[in-house]
């Protein structure tokens, strides 16, 4: 495995980013084996013969961002192709797509490339180096495309390309780098969206609200939890099991601040009384259906059961 | 006897296993006749059994010692036993005979004039042999005679409590209905009652039948007592039936209604003392006694819509009573029972008169509205069940059917049959 690089510099990741390799990625593939049944989203892998495929081919493209002093924040990323047969990357093109890019974002340029796959391998190494005379210690950023549903983090890897001496000669190797997620308002958006990907037919009312509904009771589950877990710690460093870390409870401070408050009086009443509401609403709901099911049974029991023939024409009885 | 050991031995035997109980059930059904002849059979051979294990072979030789009229203490006794004791499985695989025993049981315990003892089998029994909460069975009403003949109503309102959806014998049901409006009027609780004997009432019946005749003649009084409103005509949903005869059985109590509907107490308290031979009869005389002070509320709530404040001594000369403390205790226990809401100044004895406190902003509310939605969410459960029963019933096959023959718009519908072979 890479060690861990050393450089110090700090990076930051936006989705959008992730949402382009993945999109790349799963575009590339569904082109190169469409699917048998109608998928009409595509995402999931089909399994069996396409797994062979998973493996085999990757994509590639390059990732754009600004580096102030010591923080490199990467912000977009665009596709190339790879050269089969000299292994390299599309020069003219990248130069072409740079120019591009440098009319509309002039802050923007180019920090690294990406590409799919599990792990660095030696190959990546020649297309690295390519591209250090563009930049002079550029980023290579790695996706995992393997669903792995036991793994709670992003697959994805950032390296950066460090000398060390190996048997005697310093040769340039792939070392891991730590990054954070960074998001703009526009990029939550876009990534909430896609995270709930509707059924196509748009749903009716009650499946929105239903699904709206789902969203909000599993963010509230995953709040829960999380100050759960604060608690705990917090409880635990007052007993004196784990020894007070000053910083961490500053910034727990800070962050329970930013909550909303909950106790007070009026948030009380104001609380329950639109609970109340809510519940009033749901009851008038709940007697209405049983109404109209009232009247559906004492129709039909009235066709069935009436003593008095009917006599004379009669709408027809749907 | 050989046949008395045999048996013994086979109830011994058998009461294992379901399969074994469906034999010994056919075992028991050839011998039944033995049985009841062989004079051997005593309640000593019952020694040997374990009711609680052998409750099927156990209840077949109850049933057939019990037949005459012998009631001793200790037959009693010995049948309560059973009944507490039996299991619920088993006696399922002979309901009527169970439920013979069990209306046996209870006429020798009425017999006994000691109603007391008979509740608790009783209680248990109708648990044991209802086959879903919704069911009424035959076992109802006769445990809430019991019930209400021991004056123990808080046991009869266990049994009220379960929602009754599917009944087999009309009689029953009336008799359900009738028993538990008298318990509910018993343990005061008045809207229940009406509820209960307005199904009397409303029930489909084709004759008039002295259920519902007496249970009529209480549903006026308690509708006086609860709602403080008489109307003469019955329900729409009455049978016709109803409808034509029970006026003609009720004329008395028609007058105390049209009288409380005056407002006066005068003239009522003379209606009352004018009939009281009739109530004495129908054994009502104690809830028109209580009609008659339910006047008095029913005036006071009045004046509540009317007035914002009022001193005591006009509360008493509109309401027609004697002292301004009259009054004040009136409007005290109607203030306690949550009628009214209302703020009596000693001081000057003025009393005025508040709306209702209650916001629907408190956590108990929330409970409240909880239960009250799940109920209805049961209750519309039901009714779907019902509305989708009810398209397979060949009643209302046979009649949509004879519906759409009508219009033949050439050969595009085909007529649903009229008949349906199996």
């Amino acid at each position: 495995m890479a060690p861990s690089s050393s450089s110090g510099l700090t990076f930051k990741l936006h989705p959008l980013v992730m949402l382009n390799i993945s999109d790349h990625f799963t575009r590339v593939k569904t082109q190169l084996n469409p699917p048998a049944s109608s998928c009409a989203t595509g995402n999931n892998p089909s399994t069996g013969d396409a797994t062979t495929l998973t493996q085999d081919f990757r994509v590639y493209g390059c990732v754009i961002g600004a580096q102030k002093g010591r923080t490199v924040e990467i912000f977009n990323s665009f596709e190339l192709l790879l050269d089969p047969t000299t292994d390299t990357l599309d020069r003219s093109f990248l130069e072409k797509k740079q120019e591009l890019y440098q009319k509309v974002f002039p802050n923007y340029y180019i920090l690294g490339w990406y590409s799919t796959g599990s792990d660095a391998n030696e190959s990546d190494m020649s297309i690295h180096k390519a591209l250090m005379d563009i930049n002079e210690s550029p980023v290579y950023v790695l996706l995992n495309p393997a669903i792995n549903h036991a793994q709670k983090d992003l697959p994805v890897t950032i390296y950066e390309s460090e000398f060390h001496v190996i048997d005697g000669i310093p040769q340039p190797i792939f070392v891991n780098a730590s990054y954070t997620i960074e998001t703009v308002e526009a990029e939550r958006i876009s990534v909430d969206h896609v995270a709930h990907l509707k059924p196509s037919d748009g749903g009716s009312a009650a499946t929105q609200l239903a699904a709206h509904l789902t969203g909000i009771h599993s963010a509230i589950k995953m709040l829960n939890s999380r100050i759960r877990v604060l608690h705990q710690y917090l409880g635990a460093m007052q007993k004196g099991d784990i020894p007070c870390d000053n910083s961490l409870l500053r910034q727990v401070a800070s962050l329970l601040r930013s909550l909303p408050a909950a106790q007070s009086e009026k948030f009380e009443e104001d609380f329950l009384m639109e609970y109340n509401d809510k519940l009033l609403m749901s009851y008038l709901a709940m007697i209405t259906n049983c109404t109209s099911n009232m009247n559906e049974v004492v129709d039909k029991f009235n066709t069935a059961y009436e003593r008095n023939s009917r006599r004379g024409g009669r709408t027809p009885f749907m | 006897m050989n046949t008395a050991e045999a048996l013994i031995a086979s109830i011994q035997g058998l009461s294992a296993t379901s399969g074994d109980l469906s034999a010994l059930h056919s075992v028991l059904k050839k011998a039944e006749d033995s049985l009841r002849n062989n004079g051997d059979v005593q309640l000593a051979t019952l020694e040997e059994l374990d009711p609680s294990i052998h409750s099927l072979g156990y209840l077949y030789i109850l049933e057939a010692l019990t037949r005459g009229t012998v009631s001793s203490k200790g037959v009693v006794l010995l049948m309560a036993r059973f009944i507490n004791s039996c299991d619920a499985g088993q006696i399922r695989l002979a309901r009527e005979k169970f439920v013979s025993l069990c209306k046996r049981f209870k006429d020798r315990v009425l017999e006994l004039k000691d109603p007391l003892l008979g509740v608790a089998p009783l209680l248990s029994a109708v648990r044991k042999v209802q086959v879903s909460a919704k069911c009424l069975t035959a076992l109802h009403p006769d445990c809430l005679q019991l019930c209400l003949q021991a004056k123990c109503y808080k046991a009869g309102l266990s049994i009220l409590s379960d929602d009754i959806l599917e009944v087999d014998q009309p009689r029953d049901f009336y008799l359900y209905c009738y028993y538990g409006g008298m318990i509910c009027i018993g343990l005061k609780r008045f809207q229940k009652a009406s509820e209960l004997l307005y199904n009397v009432v409303t029930a489909p019946m084709f004759q008039l039948n002295a259920i519902a005749l007496e249970a009529y003649k209480k549903y006026i009084l308690v509708t006086l007592i609860h709602s403080g409103q008489f109307s003469g005509s019955l329900p729409k949903c009455a049978s016709t039936a109803a409808q034509r005869h029970l006026k003609s059985g009720c004329m008395p109590y028609y007058e105390v209604g049209n009288r409380y509907n005056d407002g006066k107490i005068s003239e009522l308290e003379a209606v009352v003392v004018a009939h009281s031979s009739d109530f004495e009869n129908d054994n009502n005389l104690g809830l028109v006694k209580q009609a008659v002070a339910s006047l008095y509320k029913r005036n006071i709530l009045r004046l509540t819509q009317k007035y914002l404040t009022l001193s005591l001594q006009d509360i008493a000369n509109m309401v027609q009573l004697a002292y301004a403390k009259e009054a004040e205790m009136h409007v005290l226990q109607m203030i306690q029972e949550g009628q009214i809401h209302a703020l009596i100044n000693q001081k000057d004895g003025m009393v005025r008169f508040l709306e209702d406190p209650e916001q629907y902003k408190t956590s108990e509310m929330i409970e409240v509205m909880d239960s009250v939605i799940q109920r209805t969410i049961g209750l519309s459960k039901n009714l779907f069940a019902m509305d989708e029963s009810l398209p397979c019933d060949p009643l209302y096959l046979g009649k949509v059917g004879r519906e759409r023959q009508r219009f033949d718009f050439g050969d595009d519908f085909d007529t649903v049959p009229q008949k349906f072979s199996m």
